[in-house]
């Protein structure tokens, strides 16, 4: 058990009911702000929530790893493939952060009649800004030609484009038609182009990019309402667990992707594609939250009978410190190993959606989506279903290395020996 | 939550949802064998009663009943002090005019080619099984009703499919089930006499009986039909009986198509169906009613959820009509169930499908492509055959009633903001063209003079500045003073439409317009059309071979809205939006109002015409409609024993079954799959037939 940083019964009354209340707010703070994450495609925003949940559950609710989960973090350190894969994905995650940089129709940097500019995150400039005139010059400029006309006229002036210089939404043309392209160097498709001309490349980033992010936005809201809703009920017990547990039977009866597709339905579509998929999303974790509550129940249930809880209880300390500040660190680990697959498993539910076409709304970039396409055109575009696929297994096997190693470091048995 | 069971359910939801289902119920006794007599069948005590009362009430009043002017008890009222002529009529045969000029359509050409041969089995497929073998009711407006009704049942007459010579009283018809017929315009009438010989699918002759008896069928509620119902009451004005084979058939208006309107009537076997009750949907669900047509469909065929056979009756009647005898050749029709288009792709190349519809660009071009093994070696030939029919109304259809697209402004930017040009050149590699109005296909009812906007963004942004759209944020969208972004929600039905609707919304982002896709399951989509609650819709509608477009369902204000006008001709400020209409414009115009009015009641072709071309350049100045593509051909891959008469197909087929022109080689079937084997090959056939290409000149 952890100790408390700060003694509370050193607190005055006052103090005491204030530290409460910001508590209280916090959670609150918490719950909305996850409800925001993923709304935009301001990830950056979403890692600063990220960052600040982690600060907000430190300096209020005092959430801090004990050192028996500490010492399984450095196990989980020397178990190579799990760690290995974790710094793969983290990586990867923190890079598609930046995709923006890697793959984009936008150079990274301009130099243009003696002024240098990076465009990559500015506002959308004008085919007239660089003395296009005719239509191109109303039209939002197309940086990848004005390379082209820079290197021809010899002018002094250079666009530096990305590695990958397509954004994931844009149309190139095949031998002048709209067709899969096949993979090349020289045509800078990497991975070759969709049935549409996108590049596939791009597609499966930006892809893998929202993925994540939903996955975890998905992972955070699930778990918030899992882990309330399965404390109070281990905690409290009696009518409330009782009634709250014929609720969740039978809500966790509802099939969930049918449900999914029919409510997903109905919301009106007005909306930005960015609040459509917080929508998807919302969707999503009302009826996957249920599987939580069990386990938290169950742990909830069994600490609450320890000494230690008892005593906090004596002391007079309220339910929510109880469940917060006592009982839920120590059943921590259990949540933890259960993160990956819960991962692995929303990234999959979207791309099933997205395969039978509805998960997010077009033209976001998906890996079911690029599934989907790959299946129509397996014998003339093979290309497409072999990117899909391999990038799909290639972040389930991670996630689930990761997973693996987690409950191996967690595994209370670890100097038991099978012979 | 075991998240292991989670991607479990995810996959196994995946699978039932493209999988295949249907358990296996009881069915019906098989009516197509079931013995039957040679007599004309009479028409039971109950539905005479129904057809001595029944009357016709006419436009004016069917307008007054359903508008609510006037309540169904008054309409019964004047009913029974005789107001209204019956609409059911026994008469004897010396009641026949005696001036009437007889003609049968022997005149015309012949259809298909002598060279047909009867037998074989082809092997076709579609997407879903059907849900009913009734063609009538709930869930009967099927793909497969092509099958049991569409392309098979005989009328009275029908379309000389390769004539587009208008008549006095219409297009030229050949005969089916009427030996001869008279028109008489002045009483809006056509006489028929029908064949004697003519019999149902189960022997049991086919009457007069059995045509008042469809009447009869048709207006019953026990159909659970509204369409029909509807239709029915409204399109017949009488029906008289003369003797067993002889009839008259009214109908109110004496338009310019009274062929059409009087020859397509198909009847239903009287003695088959006799009196319905509640019961009819659930009794008839899965049994297959004797036919006119040439195919039956025995009990033992019907394998829910797989496949349904259709057998060729060697007895048919009518199998030396002259314009019947060179089709419908094939022995039995194998119709599998592939749920998947790829995947049936896939089966016609491995020959599990005879033929192969390859209209769609991927398919023609890089799935079945003239260096494909099978083409190149002659064993799958490759036909494009020009057709010559009024085309699905592809296209944006705009919302005038909801806000932004109100602009007229706005919607003439939009025009020029849309990329139509890019979808039809790059996408479908120029097998498409541009349609030009919303009347396409309708011969010389189309205004030639009307040419859809092509993609132009300096247009686009001069109208959008009129509408107020001036200045770019930084996003690149078009922002109005209040900052309000040009953001359009554009809702389809089709999910295959969107790759092209995404090529449409990068496009349009160039002239600063953000696209919000919105793209939806075929009924929810439809419902959002229903009651218009969309902004921007792409969808089509299609049409049959008629002789020309109507109005009045897409255009009139009443179809728009509960009262659009006051009395004074000003627009109703409190004015509700009607929903399930087809106007799904919300157009509302006093004086297309009046057009459309004078259009429905005239009986003069040029008339019509000089209308339909204002009507259509009315719609095109206030840019609700912008026409998308239009594909003027069909394309076929066919195994080389299947063959084709030597124009193909005719001018006015949708489908390249709609005929059944075809036939099947047995000996070059075995010959090619002998060859196959051995490696031999043949020389490739990649045919065009373009004699009614009309887009010929168009660039």
């Amino acid at each position: 058990m952890r100790p408390d940083s700060h003694n509370p019964s050193a607190a005055t009354v006052s103090g005491r009911k204030r530290i409460l209340l910001n508590r209280k707010l916090a959670l609150l703070t918490m719950v909305l702000l996850s409800g925001f994450l993923g709304w935009k495609s301001h990830y950056y925003a979403g890692l600063g929530i990220f960052i600040i949940l982690a600060w907000l559950g430190r300096r209020f609710l005092h959430l801090r790893w004990d050192p028996s989960t500490l010492k399984k973090f450095k196990r989980f350190r020397r178990l190579r493939r799990g760690y290995v894969s974790f710094l793969v994905i983290g990586v990867l995650w923190f890079a598609s952060l930046f995709s923006e940089l890697f793959i984009n129709d936008r150079p990274l940097a301009l130099y243009y009649e003696g002024q240098l500019s990076f465009p990559t995150y500015g506002r959308v400039a004008l085919g007239s800004e660089f003395g296009l005139a005719g239509p191109e010059g109303f039209e939002p400029v197309r940086y990848r030609d004005l390379d082209r006309r820079f290197e021809r006229e010899k002018s002094g002036n250079w666009v530096i484009m990305p590695m990958v210089p397509f954004n994931p939404n844009e149309n190139n043309t095949f031998r002048g038609v709209l067709k899969p392209q096949p993979p090349g160097w020289s045509s800078q498709h990497y991975l070759g182009t969709d049935q549409t001309g996108r590049d596939i490349l791009a597609r499966l980033v930006y892809g893998f990019r929202i993925a994540i992010f939903f996955a975890l936005a998905f992972v955070v809201l699930t778990y918030l309402i899992g882990i309330c809703l399965g404390c109070l009920m281990g905690y409290w017990g009696g009518t409330f667990d009782l009634i709250f547990q014929r609720m969740i039977e039978i809500w966790s009866n509802i099939p969930f992707i049918y449900t999914v597709i029919i409510i997903f339905s109905v919301v009106p579509t007005e909306f930005d594609l960015g609040i459509r998929i917080a929508i998807l999303l919302i969707i999503m974790v009302l009826f996957s939250w249920t599987g939580m509550t069990y386990y938290m129940r169950t742990a909830t249930l069994k600490e609450k009978a320890r000494d230690y809880a008892s005593a906090a209880i004596v002391m007079g300390a309220s339910s929510t410190r109880v469940i917060f500040n006592h009982i839920l660190p120590n059943t921590i680990s259990t949540l933890v190993t259960f993160i990956p697959f819960t991962i692995s498993g929303a990234i999959a539910a979207i791309t099933a959606l997205d395969f039978l076409g509805y998960g997010l709304p077009p033209p976001t970039p998906s890996l079911g989506e690029l599934l989907k396409q790959g299946r129509d055109n397996v014998t003339n575009a093979p290309w497409i279903v072999s990117s899909a696929f391999c990038a799909l297994t290639f972040l389930l096997v991670l996630v689930t290395f990761i997973g693996e190693g987690i409950r191996e470091a967690f595994d209370p048995k670890k100097y038991t020996r099978y012979r | 939550m075991n998240p292991h069971l989670r991607i479990l359910s995810c996959l196994l939801a995946a699978f039932a949802l493209l999988g295949g289902c249907g358990p296996k119920s009881e069915e019906g006794a098989d009516p197509a064998s079931s013995a039957a007599s040679r007599d004309p069948v009479e028409i039971p005590e109950e539905i005479l009663q129904y057809m001595q009362t029944k009357v016709y009430l006419g436009p004016d009043v069917f307008q007054d009943l359903e508008a609510g002017r006037i309540t169904q008890e008054e309409v019964d009222e004047r009913a029974a002090a005789g107001e209204f002529p019956p609409l059911f009529r026994f008469a004897t045969p010396d009641d026949l005019p005696s001036n009437l000029s007889w003609e049968n359509g022997m005149d015309l050409p012949d259809l298909g080619s002598p060279k047909a041969k009867k037998g074989g089995t082809l092997y076709d497929y579609i997407r879903d099984f059907p849900r009913t073998l009734r063609t009538a009711g709930p869930d009967a407006s099927t793909y497969f009703r092509a099958y049991l009704l569409d392309h098979m049942a005989l009328s009275l007459g029908s379309r000389h499919p390769n004539s587009t010579e208008i008549t006095e009283n219409g297009f030229r018809y050949y005969p089916e089930l009427a030996k001869e017929w008279a028109i008489d315009r002045e009483r809006k009438t056509g006489y028929f006499r029908l064949h004697p010989e003519a019999t149902w699918s189960d022997g049991v002759p086919i009457t007069a009986n059995d045509f008042l008896y469809t009447l009869y069928f048709f207006q019953s509620e026990h159909l659970q039909d509204p369409w029909y119902i509807n239709y029915f009451n409204r399109n017949f004005a009488n029906i008289t009986k003369y003797d067993d084979h002889t009839i008259s058939i009214s109908i109110p208006e004496a338009k310019p198509d009274l062929t059409t309107r009087l020859l397509g009537f198909t009847p239903l076997p009287l003695h088959y169906y006799g009196v319905l009750d509640e019961d009819f949907v659930d009794t008839y669900q899965w049994k297959f009613a004797p036919t006119t047509g040439p195919y039956v469909i025995h009990e033992k065929d019907i394998n829910k959820g797989r496949f349904i056979r259709l057998t060729r009756n060697k007895n048919w009647w009518a199998r030396n009509n002259k314009y019947l005898r060179n089709r419908f050749n094939f022995d039995v029709i194998h119709i599998g169930v592939i749920r998947e288009i790829d995947k049936a792709l896939e089966a016609f190349i491995k020959g599990e499908l005879d033929i192969f519809s390859l209209n769609l660009t991927p398919h023609w071009h890089d799935k079945v492509p003239h260096d494909h093994d099978a083409v190149a070696g002659g064993y799958i030939h490759k036909y494009t055959f020009y057709n010559d029919i009024p085309r699905p109304s592809y296209g944006i259809w705009i919302n005038m009633a909801q806000p932004m697209v109100a602009d007229r402004n706005l919607r003439i930017g939009l025009h020029y903001a849309f990329n139509w040009k890019k979808v039809i050149e790059e996408y479908s590699r120029g097998d498409m063209v541009r349609m030009n109005s919303n009347s396409e296909g309708f011969g010389s009812f189309v205004n030639p003079r009307i040419e859809a906007r092509e993609f132009n963004v300096e247009k686009a942004l001069q109208h959008f500045a009129e509408a107020g759209f001036k200045q770019r944020n930084e996003k690149g969208i078009l922002v109005d003073d209040q900052g309000r972004e040009l953001s359009i929600t554009l809702t389809s039905p089709y999910h295959t439409a969107m790759d092209i609707l995404t090529i449409l919304q990068e496009e349009a982002r160039r002239a600063g317009v953000e696209i919000n896709l919105d793209i939806l399951d075929l009924t929810a989509g439809f419902k959002k059309l229903d009651e218009k609650k969309h902004q921007m819709v792409f969808v089509g509608f299609g049409t049959s071979p008629e002789m020309y477009p109507r109005y009045f369902e897409y255009y009139h204000s009443t179809q728009a809205y509960d009262r659009a006008f006051l009395a004074d001709g000003s627009v109703n400020p409190d004015r509700k939006t009607k929903p399930d209409t087809n106007n799904i414009q919300s157009f509302a115009d006093p004086e297309v109002d009046r057009l459309i009015e004078k259009y429905r009641g005239s009986e003069d072709v040029e008339e019509m015409r000089e209308i339909a071309h204002r009507i259509q350049q009315i719609v095109y100045n206030e840019g609700s409609f912008m026409p998308a593509y239009v594909r003027p051909f069909l394309r076929v891959g066919s195994w080389r024993w299947i063959k084709w008469p030597e124009d193909f197909n005719v001018r006015i087929a949708d489908r390249y079954q709609t005929y059944y022109l075809h036939w099947m080689d047995e000996e070059e079937r075995k010959a090619t799959l002998a060859a196959r084997r051995s490696g031999e090959t043949f020389p490739p056939v990649i045919e065009v037939f373009d004699q009614y290409n009309i887009y010929k000149d168009t660039p």
